[in-house]
């Protein structure tokens, strides 16, 4: 089994499991984005490359990821490792009023470059047409230009691979679950590095549920709104669940499974809400307009939530048990849906995941109870 | 080499076919010469053209073959001499005006040379261009020798002048490429002055009439060419085989001949005037042998000509056994050879002969390996083609929907193959890619939903890709028309054309504005420097996603082999060593695996790129695809 780009476009390009995370990109000549696509551009021969070995869709072993990041294998089936989980919000009105929910992740970002725990982050901005990139962000004012979502997922992690980098700085990245999932397999992958993924310090994890592709959606709205350039894209919370498109002077509201469709299908055999492999993951909490989730994962992420908190960065309230609950209720149903996709694409021993019997088990047999 | 333009009678010099042919232009006081370039055509007027000032000549390289017939009809009826030269493909371009020309008749003499490509060897077709003269119902001589091109030109005026018609001219490859001693005859000095005669309109209507009067000319050739010195029989009286062949069939059959020798056995008959066939002295040989082979280039023009001669007179002549390309004695495709003309006579007289062995041509490809570089057929180190192909494809791929190239002949035609990622996927005429793009622009009603690129050189463009232009904004096609103006008309020789500033005779001319001849066509109108890649993919692409009609970007660099001959090298190009990524995961040798521009080299002990700084031209591109950043350019 070819286990470079041949295996690559096999496995994950032709089946259309592309995540278009970026993990695979800027390290070769052979790939690149537009648009949100990957696109193989040329044959590469090599029996094994990186990009085969960052995909967040190639022969993952999750036990072995999982040690590598906690030291400790795939175990706690819910939503990954907690130290700890809480409720916050910024406390710069700037990161607030600019922010989806609570301005949580931009406020602990801006954090750890002013601190110096990390000298440059990378941070996913969009351009003028909604378009997500990676991109080096190394002050505050750019922090505020990458807040909000467009609900399409972009390669963020191509500005690691592509730089440039000075060779010394600390990096701090943000990232969906595919993408926090890739710099795990490119820490745990022991192929030459060539890139800076043992300087990633500081990785904060979004929740999400799914990602839209871009080229279609972007269709769709342009044809919905007939018009005025879009700014933002908001999805209001359950049971309304609506698209809030504004554009122009306008605001055009869709349901949400009018959007559907556009789904990646890479996000249907998703099993990871929570992104589970970050340091720190943060959500939004239904139901608590304005206030953000947040899971701790690891001592770096402890450390930073702790210290921002004391420098008035955050405030910090604990989760209610009913919130908790739907929440491990989610993760688990999206872990759910993702097995039950994967045996409709021909078995889940066949798909991307190294998973064993009994873990499928209990991840199908788990309840919403609270664990930690 | 011996200028054609001494006037030293009696003299024997070395010349090339095309030569020969320009030569007894010369002879016979030509005035007006016009072509459009095209192999193995040409050298007639490139050699022409130089001593155009000397000899007081107008030597033109028209925008396509038609508009030079026309140019060097209007020589003939003003009473000039005129010639025109063509390849096969060309006389397809010229042929309407052709077929009203014979019907219209001609003044002063007006000779059309046109050079068949055998197997097509620099053509995007095998095509036999002597069925014109039968379909026009015009003379058609055929050379054999390097004398006889020349001589037969010379005559081909006078027969022109005594029918009123113009005379076509058959050469292939090997008459026209080949040199050999032709012996000079004077060149007259005469100074007609040209006057269009009113009293005497050319008007190819009414045409029953007109006909009738070419059919009387036509009756009137086959009398003269009766006692043609260019028909002649060699060998015993009564052969076992009879060769009747024409042009460099002549000559490979006196080499079989030979090779076998069965000279007291095969009598052969040369054909110089094969339309009209002489029919008296056609039938005189035929009588000579029961058996009769046909050895010519391309179709089997001569052998069906002969056979409709027999079948009028078979009560006279009896049984007889034709072989050739009809019953499969001789290959129906490609070029001959003294091999394949000696193994058909060896076969009919079943004589002994030792063939060639089957692998006779990968042994001399061996024998050769060691004197000369093993390269594909593809794109110059340096060609801006190169740069431009490797945009296309990326812009392609990003793109995503499947779009496809439709191309035509030149240079870029090579766009096909290797040197051009196998990106070009139509190759028909001079502006077909154009034409197509028209069709194809159309298509989206339907439910096409891949964009349509079309690609089209700055020569071609000209020559037949402007009406297609037109035609797509009239009617609202929609596609992209890459214009790939490497200021030349390379694939045939560098000549000049309307859009390089000089003309065939090197005197400087008005430049045609591509931009603005697009703009006034209504296309929208972008350019770009193909060896800017990244902008290059980025312009494709953006016009590709543009809303709806025809576009076109005119990627501008000069093509290298013109550009090496003026100036140095824009840079001096490097491989880093130690940067080198060479088969390493992050570069797996994309420049000499992929892009493979003949001046980069995989040096396989160290396992890693360089530059052969032999061939390089420096023009930096492989600079710009490197991963690595290996390749640095240094502004030479």
């Amino acid at each position: 089994m070819n286990k470079g780009l041949k295996g690559l476009e096999e496995k994950v390009i032709s089946q259309d499991l592309c995540a278009a995370c970026g993990a695979c990109l800027s390290l070769c000549p052979y790939l690149r984005s537009w648009k949100g696509r990957v696109v193989k551009l040329d044959n590469c021969n090599l029996e094994e490359g990186r990009c085969f070995a960052y995909c967040p869709r190639t022969e993952v072993d999750l036990d072995g990821v999982y040690r590598r990041i906690f030291g400790k294998g795939y175990e706690e089936i819910e939503m990954g490792p907690a130290r700890k989980i809480v409720m916050a919000r910024a406390r710069d009105p700037q990161f607030t009023k600019k922010a989806q929910t609570g301005g949580v992740v931009s406020a602990l970002f801006d954090f750890a470059l002013k601190e110096g725990m990390i000298q440059s982050g990378i941070l996913t901005p969009r351009d003028g047409e909604l378009l997500p990139q990676g991109k080096i962000i190394k002050n505050r004012k750019k922090i505020l230009s990458c807040a909000g979502s467009s609900y399409v997922s972009g390669p963020t992690l191509e500005a690691l691979n592509r730089g440039p980098w000075k060779g010394r700085e600390r990096i701090g990245i943000v990232g969906l679950p595919c993408q926090v999932l890739a710099l795990a397999r490119m820490k745990a992958s022991k192929l030459d590095k060539k890139t800076p993924i043992d300087r990633v310090d500081l990785v904060i994890g979004l929740f999400c549920t799914w990602a839209l592709e871009y080229k279609p959606f972007m269709a769709f709205l342009k044809k919905r709104v007939n018009g005025p350039p879009i700014k933002k894209l908001n999805i209001t919370p359950p049971p309304e669940r609506i698209l809030e498109v504004t554009a122009g002077n306008k605001l055009v509201r869709i349901p949400v499974d009018d959007i559907r469709p556009f789904i990646r299908s890479s996000c249907r055999v998703c099993l990871d809400m929570t992104a589970e492999l970050s340091d720190l993951s943060v959500g939004t909490v239904e139901g608590k307009e304005g206030w953000n989730t947040v899971i701790v994962r690891t001592a770096m992420g402890e450390n930073l939530l702790r210290r921002a908190k004391k420098a008035g960065f955050i405030e910090t309230k604990s989760l209610p048990k009913d919130n908790l609950k739907h929440l491990i209720e989610a993760s688990l149903l999206k872990k759910r849906r993702a097995l039950d996709a994967l045996k409709e694409r021909g078995g889940i021993e066949k798909g991307y995941l190294n998973l064993s019997a009994d873990l499928v088990k209990r991840i199908v047999s788990a309840s919403g109870e609270a664990n930690p | 080499m011996s200028s054609i333009a001494q006037n030293a009678p009696g003299k024997t010099v070395l010349l090339m076919g095309n030569e020969a042919i320009a030569r007894g232009a010369l002879e016979a006081g030509v005035k007006v010469c016009a072509a459009y370039p095209g192999n193995p055509s040409s050298e007639i007027i490139g050699t022409l053209a130089k001593v155009a000032g000397e000899m007081g000549l107008h030597v033109e390289w028209s925008v396509n073959e038609k508009v030079a017939l026309e140019v060097a009809a209007a020589a003939s009826f003003a009473g000039l001499r005129g010639l025109c030269a063509m390849k096969q493909n060309g006389l397809n371009v010229a042929s309407d005006f052709l077929l009203n020309l014979n019907l219209t008749g001609t003044g002063g003499g007006l000779v059309l040379v046109v050079a068949d490509d055998p197997s097509g060897v620099s053509s995007s077709n095998e095509e036999d261009s002597r069925i014109y003269a039968k379909l026009g119902d015009l003379p058609l001589l055929e050379p054999a020798t390097f004398q006889e091109a020349k001589e037969m030109t010379k005559t081909a005026f006078e027969i022109s002048e005594q029918l009123g018609l113009p005379v076509l001219i058959r050469s292939v490859t090997r008459v026209s490429h080949a040199r050999g001693n032709v012996s000079l005859d004077e060149i007259p000095k005469s100074s007609p002055r040209p006057r269009f005669e009113n009293s005497r309109p050319r008007l190819a209507f009414p045409p029953v009439p007109n006909h009738k009067v070419l059919h009387e000319k036509l009756n009137k050739a086959r009398q003269m060419f009766e006692t043609s010195p260019f028909n002649l029989y060699r060998g015993p009286e009564k052969p076992e085989l009879l060769v009747v062949t024409s042009g460099s069939g002549y000559m490979y059959s006196l080499e079989a001949v030979v090779n076998l020798g069965v000279q007291d056995n095969v009598g052969i008959l040369k054909m110089g005037t094969t339309w009209p066939l002489p029919e008296k002295f056609l039938l005189k040989n035929l009588k000579k042998t029961d058996r009769i082979l046909f050895i010519e280039e391309v179709d089997p023009f001569l052998e069906n000509n002969v056979k409709e001669t027999y079948a009028q007179n078979c009560f006279d002549l009896g049984l007889k056994a034709f072989f050739g390309k009809a019953s499969k004695d001789v290959p129906e495709v490609g070029e001959l050879n003294p091999e394949i003309v000696t193994q058909a006579i060896q076969k009919l007289l079943n004589v002994s002969y030792e063939p060639r062995p089957p692998d006779y041509t990968q042994r001399a490809h061996e024998a050769a390996s060691d004197l000369v570089p093993s390269r594909t057929l593809g794109f110059c180190p340096g060609c801006p083609h190169r740069a431009t192909y490797w945009a296309i494809k990326m812009a392609l791929a990003l793109d995503g929907r499947d779009g496809f190239v439709l191309g035509d002949i030149g240079c870029y035609g090579l766009g096909a193959g290797p040197s051009g990622f196998g990106q070009m996927k139509t190759l028909h005429a001079m502006g077909s890619g154009a034409g197509l793009a028209c069709g194809f622009g159309q298509l989206d009603r339907f439910g096409l939903e891949q964009p349509v690129v079309a690609v089209c050189g700055d020569s071609t463009f000209y020559h037949a890709a402007m009406p297609a232009l037109v035609n797509a904004y009239y009617n609202g096609s929609n596609f992209l028309l890459l214009l790939l103006d490497n200021s030349a008309t390379a694939m045939t020789g560098f000549q000049p054309h309307p859009g390089t500033g000089s003309t065939a005779t090197g005197e400087a001319a008005p430049v045609v504005d591509l931009k603005a001849v697009c703009e006034g066509f209504g296309a929208r109108v972008e350019g770009v420097d193909p060896f800017d890649v990244s902008a290059t993919v980025e312009t494709i692409l953006r016009l590709l996603q543009d809303e709806k009609g025809v576009k076109v970007l005119i990627l501008k660099r000069e093509c290298a082999l013109v550009s090496a001959k003026k100036q140095k090298s824009l840079y001096k190009v490097e491989v880093d060593q130690e940067r080198c990524l060479g088969e390493g995961c992050g570069c797996n040798r994309l420049c000499t695996r992929i892009f493979k521009c003949p001046g980069l080299m995989w040096d396989s002990t160290t396992e890693k790129a360089r530059i052969d700084e032999a061939i390089c031209t420096g023009c930096g591109v492989c600079a710009e695809i490197c991963p690595a950043s290996a390749i640095r350019k240094e502004v030479a």
